[in-house]
């Protein structure tokens, strides 16, 4: 298959989904009980005059089909109503809350990333030494580990124990900093707690992984073919092993990415950080359905996203692939 | 009735068995009339009835019915030999007025207060059942040796796996403590009144076996929360697990034998499922329709069936390109039979494998779900328990440590010991990930676990 097929039929692919994806959301708010009119409005202080206004705002006046042609010049002009909770469009809720996730969520990935593949790679290059058993198996532990446990342990010894991380939130409330660098350093002190709770059972998962490929990968020819030609450890490890050991772990890496949120809820439910993760908690307590709807489309979207961006990425990884 | 057919093991295995079934269908039914607010039976009854912990009577009529509809059928077949489907028509006949005699429908309790001979009609049935699994035998002697020589060589091999060991010990435990639980300790102990110190949150102590892991915010005994929340987790985790496996197995299957465009546009709907962001899903369906485990066991279901289809389609899309199933066409056998003969047992021990490692999402689910609060708030499963030591902040009391690890220690146990066994379950089924061949002379099979003959037309 040549390079402008496959993007193509990718391309083609990932859209296809997306739009199933919204039709999907379109029908999962509509399903839910009750008169969606209704739960777009707050429980109790409405009148019939504010249900008629709302029902006009979502056209739910209309026929079902033309309530769907509506919602989808909705969604891709991005008006997906007001949160009630906030008393502000959805769109600049949820918006203000999108930075603060990628910067946890980008770091914990990369520390779980890290971590994960170098413990990975050694493990498997010495299999069954003791430190491959200590790994393999202390990796199956921690990668049964809820990971809001794990963030309560860390909050009981590293915050309350031991006092040298804050408990939660993005900053101190109340604090004026004076430089940048303190206000950085504030901040970092904040971010480390709950990016490691997120980190380590991903860092279990990409260990595991990456360990079985390393294995898999050093029964193939070509490391065969690497030694006799003489190449010491270091390189057929470094240069013919672990390139394309990295492959599933790389894909694999992505598409946890893609699941951004579902990681995020936890970690930030219990650290109060006020990214997507709480938008999505809070709204779901006070049963905020136009902020749950957009935070699901947007969630599902970012999967779609990265599995096309995974499948690109396997593309220039992977030379079976071009072939 | 042949019995020189039977493999002997198998008759011994009958032997051993039977009585430990009674002991675990006894065990599962025991709160009986007791007026509870939680444990096993109240998750099942409270399909229908929240007031008193007692099986719905319609368990039993449907399976009554199940059972009368499958030896009705059977008997229509007009086989030669209607042994089998007489003792299932019996067995639902069995069951049908084992129905009656409980008292009709919402007052029904398995094992107690309806009818006190209840234990009579539990011991007739598991008597009847071992029966059945003995005249199958005797029918198929051939088949018979088979399966026993092959769970025989998969547990040989699977034993040889000191980790599958592991978590099978831990599974066991946990097992024996939730079906143990009535007799650890007494339920009432989980009331709302029923403080076992006036203060919150007091220190484990070794005096009183109600405060090994101290008590929680309104006294009340952590120890025997945890005891009854094992109930749940597993209950919730393999139910979940039944349904998902079941449904993920049907459409793998449906849509790898339709490959046309049956099967892409079925296989378009599992792509939308599995790029679903579980965790919101799931909170927006937890939100909507209401918390109760009937509804989580459906969430979890309905949100993991599509992982379970895409793995068993691919292994269906080889096994159907197979000579045997070629033949089977050949002589003209139908699609349906194809797909429940052929196919099915070869893609088998995957999906029990699968289903393995789906119990430990399903517990993970559960108590995530439970975390944020979607769980139900008046019985206790882990998940909740967590819940309670977030919400009153007593991650921060030096006190309440034991009731910050016991749950989350327990959860980690159960879904390490499921992930062990599946793993444990892979190297059976896949010959290339044991560690060395043990190889044993004489092999009937390829490898032990490969699947089973497909059935003679």
């Amino acid at each position: 298959m040549d390079k402008r097929r496959y993007f193509t039929k990718k391309v083609l692919n990932t859209l296809l989904t997306i739009i199933l994806v919204a039709c999907f959301n379109f029908m999962l708010f509509r399903i839910l009980p009750g008169n969606p009119a209704r739960l777009l409005l707050p429980k109790g202080h409405f009148t019939a005059k504010a249900l008629a206004q709302q029902k006009k705002v979502f056209h739910l006046d209309r026929p079902l089909w033309e309530q769907f042609g509506y919602y989808w010049v909705d969604t891709v002009e991005g008006h997906f109503g007001d949160s009630y909770a906030q008393k502000e469009p959805v769109t600049q809720v949820v918006g203000r809350a999108i930075v603060p996730t990628l910067v946890l969520v980008g770091t914990g990935t990369l520390f779980a990333t890290i971590i994960g593949i170098i413990v990975g790679v050694f493990a498997g290059w010495r299999r069954n030494s003791t430190f491959d058993i200590t790994a393999t198996n202390l990796g199956m532990i921690l990668y049964s580990m809820p990971t809001f446990w794990v963030s309560m342990l860390f909050i009981l010894y590293f915050s309350v124990k031991l006092g040298w991380f804050p408990s939660g939130r993005m900053m101190e409330v109340g604090v004026t900093y004076t430089s940048f660098i303190s206000k950085a350093g504030a901040f970092l002190r904040h971010l480390f707690l709950p990016a490691f709770s997120f980190a380590i059972t991903y860092a279990a998962e990409y260990e595991l992984i990456m360990r079985s490929s390393i294995i898999s990968v050093m029964k193939e020819d070509f490391t065969l073919t690497a030694r006799a030609k003489g190449a010491s450890d270091t390189r057929v490890l470094w240069s013919h092993v672990a390139p394309n050991a990295m492959l599933p772990s790389v894909t694999l890496v992505m598409m946890n990415f893609g699941f951004i949120l579902s990681g995020a809820i936890l970690v930030e439910t219990v650290f109060n950080w006020p990214g997507l993760g709480l938008l999505s908690y809070t709204s779901m307590l006070q049963r905020d359905y136009p902020v749950m709807q957009a935070v699901f489309l947007l969630a599902s979207v970012a999967v779609i996203l990265c599995n096309l961006v995974a499948d690109v990425m396997y593309y220039y990884l992977d030379p079976r692939v071009k072939a | 009735m042949n019995n020189d057919q039977i493999p002997p093991r198998l008759k011994l295995w009958i032997f051993i068995w039977t009585p430990f079934i009674w002991l675990l269908l006894e065990l599962l039914l025991f709160p009986k009339d007791r007026p509870v607010s939680s444990g096993l039976a109240n998750v099942m009854g409270g399909f229908v009835d929240k007031r008193i912990a007692c099986y719905p009577g319609w368990t039993l009529w449907l399976a009554a019915a199940a059972l009368i509809v499958i030896g009705g059928l059977g008997l229509r077949a007009r086989k030669k030999s209607p042994r089998m489907q007489v003792i299932i028509l019996a067995m639902g006949i069995l069951a049908f007025i084992w129905g009656f005699a409980q008292m009709g429908f919402t007052q029904f309790a398995l094992g107690g207060r309806g009818s006190s001979y209840s234990w009579l009609f539990q011991t007739v049935f598991v008597v009847l059942a071992a029966v059945l699994v003995w005249s199958w035998g005797a029918a198929n002697g051939e088949r018979a040796e088979l399966m026993v020589w092959n769970t025989r060589e998969t547990w040989r091999i699977y034993r040889a796996n000191w980790q599958g060991i592991v978590g099978l010990a831990i599974l066991v435990f946990f097992a024996a403590m939730a079906l143990l639980a009535p007799f650890l300790v007494n339920h009432a102990w989980l009331s709302p009144n029923a403080s076992v110190t006036p203060s919150a949150f007091a220190p484990p102590s070794f005096h009183n076996y109600l405060l090994w892991f101290g008590s929680d915010e309104q006294g009340l005994s952590v120890f025997a929360e945890f005891v009854w929340s094992s109930r749940i987790s597993l209950f919730v985790g393999i139910l979940a697990t039944i349904i998902t496996t079941v449904v993920g197995a049907g459409a793998g299957i449906f849509t790898g034998y339709y490959a046309g465009w049956i099967g892409e546009f079925g296989m378009r709907i599992t792509d939308v499922f599995l790029v679903l962001p579980w965790l919101p899903f799931a909170m927006v369906l937890a939100a909507a329709w209401g918390q109760n485990y009937a509804i989580i066991i459906l969430i979890i279901a309905f949100t993991s069936w599509a992982g379970t289809a895409r793995l068993v389609r691919a292994q269906v899309l080889s096994v159907k390109e197979e000579p045997f199933v070629e033949r089977a066409r050949a002589i003209g056998s139908g699609d349906a039979h194809i797909m429940r003969k052929h196919i099915l047992p070869n893609v088998m021990p995957l999906i029990f494998a699968n289903a393995v490692l789906t119990v430990a999402i399903a517990v993970f689910s559960e108590t995530t779900l439970s975390f944020l609060g979607l769980g139900d708030p008046l019985n206790f499963s882990w998940g909740t328990m967590l819940e309670h030591v977030f919400d009153t902040g007593a991650t921060e009391i030096p006190t309440a440590t034991a009731y910050l690890f016991a749950p989350g220690l327990a959860v980690v146990l159960i879904v390490l010991a499921f992930n062990l066994i599946g793993t444990a379950f892979d190297e059976v089924i896949d010959p290339k990930l044991r560690k060395r061949e043990q190889s044993t002379g004489a092999s009937r099979l390829p490898s032990a676990t490969a699947a089973p003959d497909p059935a003679p037309d």
